[in-house]
């Protein structure tokens, strides 16, 4: 799963819920739908769609499944990003060091 | 206690030899001397990417051709300490004013001829989040050549 689908995964209204409310801790899903506009089973597949965009992580607890925030969501697009201005920081880092040297050697 | 639904910042610091002034100079009404050329949002082959050196101003990609698309515009404008901006990019990596993410740069002197410059490109959440009011704001006669462009790279 990309970054990509991570974050059109958040886009959904609906779904953009179901994650809000797994920001007070790990809930099972008769909990996140409480309250909700939707049947539970959509809640299930918004919960599935979370989870296949590596933002939501579930787990066991007793007989019910709980699901949390995945702290590692989105950790594609960190890795992205993380490269791309590397790259620009070390471009700029060229382009200011000479301009400096640049300068000194004008005598200014 | 709460806690607001947050992805995790991009944080980035390198060390350039260089005053504050002129790093800040430099990486702002200097961005079209150093940004590189492949990293183009755009969809045509980039000339320059080019910040307009203001609060409100925009960082934009000027295509070979002569035609603009604006990366982000600028929220917090303090030569040379620091300038924050809009990234108003979607995850495709095309512009999109629906969306938008944001960068920091700042620029601390570390010594008299040194400059530690440190950026952070944060609120991813809210890439998902606004898209919805923004894009209402768009409709409602925002910025309709970006959004004819977004139209387009969407098709």
């Amino acid at each position: 799963m990309t970054y990509v689908s991570a974050l059109a995964a958040l886009a959904d209204p609906t779904r953009r819920q179901v994650f809000e409310r797994l920001k007070f801790g790990p809930q099972p899903v008769s909990v996140i739908a409480r309250g909700m506009p939707v049947s539970r089973p959509a809640v299930s597949q918004h919960l599935k769609a979370l989870k296949e965009a590596g933002l939501v992580a579930d787990r066991p607890e007793g007989t019910r499944r709980v699901y949390f925030i995945d702290p590692q969501g989105l950790g594609e697009l960190r890795r992205w990003l993380d490269q791309f201005w590397d790259e620009a920081l070390a471009a700029f880092q060229t382009e200011v060091e000479r301009g400096a040297s640049d300068q000194e050697s004008k005598g200014k | 206690m709460t806690m607001a639904v947050k992805i995790a910042p991009v944080r980035k610091t390198i060390r350039v030899n260089a005053t504050q002034a002129r790093a800040f100079d430099a990486f702002t009404s200097g961005l079209g001397r150093w940004w590189p050329r492949d990293h183009s949002i755009g969809n045509k082959p980039m000339k320059a990417a080019v910040m307009e050196t203001r609060l409100g101003g925009r960082w934009y990609e000027l295509a070979e051709d002569g035609t603009q698309a604006n990366v982000g515009r600028i929220i917090v404008w303090e030569p040379p300490q620091r300038f924050v901006m809009t990234w108003d990019i979607n995850s495709h990596w095309k512009p999109d004013t629906t969306i938008s993410s944001e960068v920091e740069v700042r620029f601390v002197a570390d010594g008299a001829n040194a400059t530690r410059v440190e950026l952070e490109h944060r609120k991813f959440e809210q890439m998902g989040a606004e898209a919805g009011e923004s894009m209402r704001k768009d409709v409602d006669g925002g910025w309709p050549r970006l959004l004819e462009l977004f139209r387009t790279e969407a098709a």
